[in-house]
């Protein structure tokens, strides 16, 4: 689970693209996904993700980042489904509007956050941070804070699982089948996640401190991050996306 | 008490894995695995635990399939102390960690029993119970995390790396009260470690392993005399087993510091050459 949030090394367009254009190219992802209200535009940025995940050679971790999505996305589409009153009924008090509305925030989900979690596949972490500071001007301190908090995600993962195991090695039934009887158990290993958590800040702070974190800022970095034709390529398809998501906004 | 047949294990998308480990580790020894980083000792007590399940092969512990049986209804016959005892600790007080294991394998949320335990192990480590865990240092934390180990009186005790981070004093605290609980109650004891000089004051088996596999099984001082093997594991002996080892003759078989001043001693006594 935690390679989910792992950059995967290759030499494809993506990762040869500029991070700065990765990361409008999923801006505009997510906003053609809010300003649309069409479940064929959605089903087609969707198919839009997965080749996204086919190009940069990182199929098989779009597929493990979407298995992941759709445990959280069939709770959500039952929620919804039940919930929403309008429309006719089908079953109970299941209406046609409310699997409509499930299945576009469902697909909205997934369209959302499969390109947020590729864009950390086909980037090393360094580089977003660098191509901010560099080409985006962006103040060093933030851009460490939005990096260190996405490099922090996978090892906050791994440390759940440590604390976890050694639970379970108590006596404590995390390897029970009873998920609601799971939940209940997490709650007192808050504590140890967050002593490590801010033992690890501590740790990370001193060593940034003692690297000359104050002293950077655009024209610190060594590599230098142009842009080539695929980066025109991809603004071309950004602005692309959004131009169809609102001009197809309305149909069904 | 431990028998592994064949086991293998391989992580996902990892190139960690060990292979054929077949071993049987009788009640009441005193085991330490050894090897070099990635040689697969981790793995091996977390499948000894069952925390991961064989691929292939079968490991049974204290009469349980551990593919079978879940590591939680284990836990009041296997107890494993994690190199990382922040891991472990989870409550406020010492006391309340002490009796959290104890709960959790008796499926009790009071018991006199439970009481007794805790208070024996605070008297045991010199605890007042209302310490707060995680203020302590980090060798009173790993004693913490033992003394809730110990208090279920595991038949089976793990150990990963339980020295790591250690001063002197306080490594050696923790060790005398693992002997002496294996000594005392015949508790059979697994111990992954690096220190070699601490497994040849307290192990008395190794079993050493190398790229997965075990490439060496026996005596402790056997194996640490067994050049060959020590480099294929890319091992040292501990410095007093080294140096019996360069003087050789009727210096090579002893291992202990007092006994080898008397001998030098005694061969300068006779006038004769070292």
């Amino acid at each position: 689970m935690t390679e989910i949030f792992q950059y995967t090394p290759g030499n494809s367009p993506l990762h040869r693209m500029n991070p700065v254009t990765k990361i409008l190219l999923t801006i505009c992802v997510c906003v053609a996904a809010f300003v649309t209200d069409s479940l064929i535009v959605l089903a087609a940025l969707f198919v839009f993700d997965l080749l996204i995940g086919l190009t940069g050679g990182v199929f098989r971790k779009t597929l493990a980042v979407l298995k992941g999505l759709v445990k959280v996305s069939v709770f959500l589409f039952a929620l919804q489904a039940l919930l929403v009153r309008r429309g006719n009924v089908l079953f109970r008090i299941v209406t046609d509007e409310g699997l409509m509305l499930a299945s576009k925030v469902v697909l909205r989900l997934i369209v959302v956050c499969l390109p947020l979690t590729l864009i950390l596949a086909v980037t090393k972490i360094s580089d977003l941070a660098n191509a901010m500071v560099q080409v985006l001007h962006l103040p060093y301190p933030y851009a460490f804070t939005l990096t260190t908090a996405i490099r922090f995600v996978p090892q906050f993962m791994e440390e759940m699982t440590g604390i976890m195991e050694a639970q379970t090695a108590r006596g404590v039934e995390f390897d029970t089948r009873n998920s609601i009887k799971k939940i209940g158990m997490i709650l007192p290993l808050c504590a140890p996640l967050l002593i490590s958590s801010i033992r690890r800040t501590t740790a990370t702070a001193v060593a940034a401190e003692v690297r000359g974190f104050e002293l950077r800022n655009h024209g610190s970095g060594y590599k230098k991050y142009g842009f080539g034709p695929i980066d025109l390529i991809a603004v071309l398809i950004s602005a692309a996306l959004i131009a169809g998501a609102v001009l197809l906004r309305n149909i069904p | 008490m431990i028998i592994a047949e064949k086991v293998s294990y391989g992580y996902s998308g990892s190139i960690r894995t060990v292979s054929d480990l077949s071993f049987h580790i009788k009640k009441g020894e005193f085991a330490a695995i050894v090897g070099e980083n990635g040689a697969g000792k981790t793995t091996t007590v977390k499948l000894i635990d069952g925390l991961i399940k064989p691929t292939s092969g079968k490991m049974t512990v204290c009469g349980l399939d551990t593919a079978s049986s879940r590591v939680s209804e284990r836990a009041r016959h296997v107890g494993f102390l994690f190199q990382n005892p922040d891991r472990q600790i989870c409550q406020n007080t010492v006391r309340e960690e002490i009796a959290f294991g104890l709960r959790a394998v008796s499926g009790k949320k009071r018991s006199d029993e439970i009481d007794r335990r805790t208070s024996e192990m605070l008297e045991l480590f010199g605890f007042t119970g209302d310490e707060e865990p995680f203020s302590l240092s980090r060798g009173q934390r790993q004693q913490v995390a033992l003394a809730s180990v110990l208090a279920v009186d595991p038949e089976v005790l793990i150990l990963d790396e339980p020295t790591t981070g250690l001063d002197y004093r306080e490594c050696v605290r923790i060790m005398d009260m693992i002997r002496e609980m294996n000594e005392q109650s015949g508790t059979t004891v697994v111990m992954v470690c690096h220190d070699m000089e601490i497994v040849l004051d307290y192990a008395d088996r190794a079993l050493v392993m190398a790229g997965g596999a075990l490439i060496g099984d026996g005596r402790v001082k056997d194996i640490f005399r067994d050049e060959e093997l020590m480099g294929k594991a890319s091992l040292l002996p501990p410095q007093i087993t080294g140096l019996a080892l360069r003087l050789g003759g009727d210096f090579r078989d002893i291992d202990d510091a007092a006994a080898m001043a008397d001998a030098v001693c005694g061969r300068m006594k006779e006038g004769k050459a070292i």
